[in-house]
């Protein structure tokens, strides 16, 4: 998922050079799998919560 | 709308280039770190290279298609997201007699390694921390400016060449990232113990 998160970057960065204005959209798409990578990664039940 | 004169938009432009290039500078020199060090990057790494590189792309927007609140918001977004990655690798790191195997408090501090190796006396994921924070704390003093909002008169793109040549590093950069994380992750999720995930690669 990583991988395909910066790929979305990398096709972001093609549009923005042929400079079409809604090239943020895959920006704002890798970000969100960026925050479902995240929310994956973290054990809320050991671990977050023991801390918080 | 009214130019301020002290921000104009080809200012801010190259205010957006320059923050632009430090972002990508961190990047390279984030590369240096890994393979000087042979330490692939763990998952939370990987996160924070993900919003480096979606906040070169926020200014990236700014040089090549003018100042917009838009591209600030990308910018501001991005950082933010940056920022909380870093927190929570920080804060994983915090205590040295956490185990964080077990999710209990231990006596030994050898228990809760910090993750890599630190440059000048911080680790990396602190450098996010102050990394994002500057980048919000510079968008927040830009937007004091509406001057730099001004239409750009058609025939004065003083910046045309190095705003082509700023998404084309930016665009080298966002593929270089791609590569490596697929050769260290596959299409599948990031190994936390930094290992690339081909075998030809492991030795």
């Amino acid at each position: 998922m990583m991988t395909i998160a910066f790929a979305l970057l990398a096709v972001a960065s093609l549009l923005l050079w042929l400079r079409l204005r809604w090239s943020w959209v895959l920006v704002f798409a890798a970000l969100i799998l960026g925050i479902v990578i995240f929310v994956q990664d973290v054990d809320f039940a050991t671990n977050l919560g023991i801390q918080l | 709308m009214k130019d301020d004169g002290i921000l104009s938009p080809d200012v801010a432009r190259v205010l957006n280039l320059l923050g632009l290039l430090a972002m990508i500078g961190v990047l390279a020199g984030a590369y240096v770190y890994q393979f000087t060090y042979r330490e692939l990057p763990c998952t939370l790494c990987q996160l924070q290279r993900l919003a480096m590189v979606a906040v070169a792309f926020g200014a990236a927007m700014n040089v090549t298609l003018g100042p917009h609140p838009r591209h600030y918001g990308v910018i501001l977004v991005s950082a933010v997201f940056g920022a909380a990655i870093s927190f929570r690798q920080s804060l994983l790191h915090i205590n040295p007699f956490f185990n964080t195997d077990t999710g209990q408090p231990t006596l030994l501090d050898t228990s809760n390694p910090p993750f890599g190796q630190p440059v000048w006396g911080l680790h990396l994921y602190v450098w996010g921390i102050v990394l994002f924070s500057a980048v919000i704390l510079a968008v927040g003093i830009a937007q004091l400016f509406r001057g730099q909002y001004a239409a750009v008169v058609p025939g004065r793109d003083r910046l045309g060449r190095f705003a082509v040549i700023a998404v084309a590093i930016l665009f080298v950069t966002a593929s270089a990232e791609t590569v490596t994380t697929f050769l260290e992750c596959g299409l599948a999720d990031c190994p936390n113990d930094g290992s690339w995930n081909w075998w030809f690669l492991r030795g």
